[in-house]
């Protein structure tokens, strides 16, 4: 049903394509919810060092596998304090069995400051040493939110800064897997003949290899003493490699069904070449769906790297993932001793499911047939 | 008494900035054995108010609680979903205008109509069966037994729509509502659809409420009409009273927006603009495994003559699949011709690759049918118009281009301040004109014009009509217009094709042609388009 008339000069400024998109966007509750998470997921990647108590790998020998001390408003007495503070653990072994158990001490209380002076942190270049919260280090007063793994580093600290890790490697890898899938896909799609039927035979090959096998392959072949950052680039490397091959048909799929609109024909019958016609009307006609992908794909990546890092193929030490760090639980009776080490899956979870609610709400602004 | 009445139907629907009434306020009656049309333009309210006789509105759609359709002795409005199932398909039934996507493609076509019988009649699997081949007998389908297994794909646009009829008479309903049913046919198909549903009409006694934009339609087989115009009924009547005594102003220019006159007389001795001789198109079909590749050929245009003159039109006219726009492609070099020569003036344009004739570009320019696909979404008007001069390196400066913008759009009488805006805040009509005016800022000699009307109401047509005659008279343009339309034809063109099936079986002086034709098809092809056979005082 059409509500359209011949004298439709509105008085409004005529929105562009993308701040439609937009209007619909921001309808969607769900969505809106996904973004704000990741924005503050985005942020926390960014300024980890500055969110984290301590650093990645600070160990602290006399206490590993602690239990996280949980935040305190109220004390012993039940008196409130706006400062919160938490309790250190009492060390006890068990005479039967040999476990070792740790009690929150009433008597260690610590209380936790803001804009403390912790350990070093880079930020583009520049040296920082102030931290958003913390307790005193020089007393040796300690703060571990989310508890310590097997070598007494803080899992809460580790899981933000393992933040920049996966994020870095999941938006690395998607944006070269589309930049490479939209180029093949369009010259693909547009010049057709030969190029594209060797084209579509390479990424059949591509799609049809057995994707695990071929990772685990590849991160054999790569030197493990080597340098951590040599070792994510080359894992990216992998990633994008098989991913980009299926997109590919999709962006050939959409460009094959956009050159023989008549908007095309049109540009052909001013004399457009061939490059204005892909750039000028195929290509920005094909973004919306590029975006789609792209919203999607990222937490395929997140996924896939937790797997492969878990499997301890992936991102290397001192390095760390989210992945990376699910690795130290690699038996049950890791995980049966200290279930908190577990908290990247808690993080892993939250950005997964938002960026799918974001996908969802996207795919819907962009759809045109959608209300 | 009424076999249905609407009762001040109040449809309104919910949108961004609010809520739009499609439907304001509409009461009118059917009576038995009597046949009713709602004319209207798109974004009158006909389909929605035809929806509301069926209970079946969209679920956003928001029915007034004032609005009440009387059928029988039950009020549709106030009937359960459940109880509403029981009339529909049974005593109201309704054929919609694109048999494709109404026929389910996964399902054969005699399962769809034996679930129709059984669910409304207590029948079992062989008596249905048997009923639904009586049925496809009945609406003429050739050999019914095999078709009963066929899918929708297999079958033509017109056959799909028989059996849609098919399907609406199972259960001879009291009234069917046609909402469009032809719109979508060739035109000497649609003929033969509108005898059918007469003659079932006389023989079950059937009521029909007949939805359509066509005038021609309307006149030929309604006894009454209801003209809509933005959600009311500005006028109804009988059918002839309304055609010879029009009252409401609205009715008065929609008569008048049928394509009247004929072109000036052409001048003597104009040099020949674009001709073509002897061209032939043929599309290779492969198909076979890679090993045994079998090839055939599709030929779409089979050894045609063509001569456009300077300030000349030439019309050509066939149904779809003649190959008449492949035709017009292949003169204008945007597909290649396999053999004939095709000539611009005295330059010979199809032994020369297509990347050798940018300077052609500027000469000989475009319309498309479709005003919603051949305007980049992403571009502004402005952006749309400029492109040829900016590829053309045309005009000295971005100033100079927009210049040039804005006359193209005065020229096409819209307000050059459109300029900004983008395709999607546009109506059909006022696209087409952009798409005119993209064409004539080039300002070629020679335009092809595609069906550039098909896609639009009646007025608008009209006045698409109107501006490519004052380009022309302007310009001194020669024309090649492609179209299913003879009134259309009559109007514009001086000269006339017909194409079949690749081939020109006819040509001449539009005049001559069309008051004198030879070749059968071309009669038949007439006598749908502009005479009415069927009307009652005819014999059939």
């Amino acid at each position: 049903m059409n509500i359209t008339s011949d004298h439709g000069e509105g008085l409004r400024n005529s929105l562009t394509y993308w701040q439609l998109v937009r209007i619909r966007y921001r309808r969607n509750r769900y969505g809106m919810a996904g973004t704000l998470v990741i924005v503050m997921v985005i942020l926390v990647g960014i300024f980890a060092p500055f969110f984290s108590p301590y650093s990645e790998i600070r160990t602290d020998r006399d206490r590993q596998y602690y239990p996280p001390q949980s935040l305190h408003f109220f004390d012993e007495e039940g008196n409130f304090q706006i400062r919160p503070f938490v309790y250190g653990m009492a060390e006890d072994m068990d005479p039967d069995t040999y476990e070792f158990t740790f009690t929150p001490d009433v008597e260690q209380k610590f209380e936790i400051e803001f804009f403390v002076e912790g350990e070093k942190w880079k930020f583009l270049g520049m040296q920082f040493t102030t931290k958003l919260f913390g307790v005193d280090l020089v007393t040796g007063e300690y703060m571990y939110l989310w508890g310590t793994d097997n070598l007494g580093r803080d899992v809460f600290s580790r899981t933000l800064i393992g933040t920049r890790i996966t994020l870095l490697m999941a938006f690395v890898v998607v944006f070269l897997a589309a930049l490479i899938g939209v180029i093949v896909g369009v010259s693909s799609g547009y010049f057709a003949g030969t190029l594209d039927l060797i084209t579509q035979r390479v990424v059949e090959f591509v799609v049809a290899f057995p994707d695990l096998p071929l990772y685990l392959a590849l991160l054999a072949l790569l030197p493990r003493r080597a340098d951590p950052a040599i070792v994510f680039i080359m894992f990216s490397g992998i990633l994008v490699l098989i991913r980009w091959a299926s997109f590919s048909r999709e962006i050939r799929g959409m460009v094959i069904s956009i050159r023989s609109l008549d908007y095309v024909r049109s540009a052909e019958a001013l004399g457009a070449s061939s490059s204005r016609i892909l750039f000028r009307h195929i290509v920005p006609n094909t973004t919306s769906q590029i975006i789609v992908w792209i919203t999607f794909q990222l937490p395929d990546v997140i996924l896939l790297e937790s797997f492969l890092s878990f499997l301890g193929v992936g991102v290397q030490p001192p390095m760390v993932s989210w992945g990376r760090m699910l690795n130290q639980i690699l038996d049950f009776q890791s995980f049966n001793a200290a279930p908190w080490m577990m908290a990247p899956v808690g993080m892993i979870v939250l950005t997964v499911m938002a960026f799918n609610a974001m996908g969802d709400a996207i795919r819907d602004a962009v759809d045109p047939y959608s209300d | 008494m009424d076999l249905i009445a609407a009762e001040n139907v109040v449809v309104g629907f919910p949108i961004i900035s609010g809520y739009v009434e499609a439907v304001k306020g509409v009461s009118f009656g059917v009576r038995q054995g009597e046949t009713l049309a709602i004319v209207g333009e798109s974004g009158s309210g006909k389909s929605v108010t035809a929806r509301t006789l069926m209970g079946m509105l969209p679920d956003k759609a928001v029915l007034d609680p004032s609005s009440k359709v009387r059928f029988k002795d039950q009020y549709i409005t106030s009937l359960s979903e459940e109880d509403l199932q029981k009339v529909r398909g049974n005593q109201i039934s309704m054929i919609f205008q694109e048999p494709m996507t109404s026929l389910n493609p996964l399902f054969s076509i005699g399962s769809q109509i034996i679930e129709i019988i059984q669910t409304h009649q207590p029948l079992d699997k062989a008596s249905a069966k048997a009923e639904a081949l009586r049925l496809f007998e009945e609406v003429k389908i050739p050999k019914a037994r095999a078709r009963l297994d066929q899918y929708p794909h297999q079958l033509s646009g017109g056959q799909r729509q028989r059996v849609m009829i098919a399907m609406a008479i199972a259960n001879k309903p009291d009234l069917l509502i046609a909402d469009e049913p032809t719109t979508a046919l060739d035109v000497t198909i649609q003929a033969k659809i509108l005898l059918l549903i007469e003659e079932l009409k006389a023989k079950y006694g059937m009521s029909v409420i007949w939805i359509t934009h066509d005038l021609n339609v309307v006149r030929s087989i309604s006894d009454r009409v209801c003209v809509m115009q933005q959600g009311r009924i500005v006028e109804q009547g009988d059918t002839t009273q309304i055609f010879h005594h029009p009252e409401h102003p609205y009715t008065k220019h929609l008569l008048e927006s049928e394509p009247q006159g004929t072109p000036p007389p052409l001048k003597d001795n104009q040099p020949v603009s674009l001709s073509g001789k002897s061209v032939r198109v043929v599309f290779q079909i492969r198909h076979g495994s890679l090993f045994r590749r079998k090839s055939d050929e599709l030929v779409a245009v089979d050894d045609v003559d063509i001569c456009v003159r300077k300030g000349e039109s030439v019309g050509v006219v066939g149904e779809s699949g003649s190959g008449k726009t492949t035709l017009g492609l292949a003169l204008i070099r945007l597909i290649n011709s396999q053999e004939g020569e095709i000539w611009f003036g005295d330059r010979r344009i199809d032994n020369v690759e297509r990347k050798n004739l940018r300077d052609l570009r500027t000469s000989v320019q475009v319309v498309f049918q479709d005003p919603f696909s051949s305007l980049n979404p992403r571009m502004i008007v402005r952006q749309i118009i400029a492109e040829g001069l900016v590829i053309n390196n045309i005009g000295r400066d971005d100033n100079d281009r927009e210049e040039r913008v804005r006359a193209a759009l005065l020229d096409v009488q819209m307000d050059p301040e459109v300029m900004d805006r983008f395709p999607h805040e546009f109506s059909g009509g006022q696209r087409q004109r952009i798409a005119i005016a993209r064409a004539m800022v080039m300002q070629p000699k020679f335009v092809l014009l595609d069906e550039p009307t098909s896609a639009l109401d009646l007025s608008i047509q009209a006045q698409i009509i109107d501006l490519l005659k004052s380009l022309r008279d302007k310009h001194g343009l020669a024309y090649l217009f492609i179209s299913h339309d003879l009134k259309v034809i009559r109007a514009l063109c001086h000269h006339v094709l017909v194409m079949f099936n690749g081939r020109i079986i006819e040509s001449g002086p539009t005049v001559h042609v069309l008051e004198n034709p030879q070749d059968s098809y071309t009669k038949d092809l007439i006598n749908a388009a502009l005479q009415q056979p069927y009307l009652k005082s005819d014999p059939a």
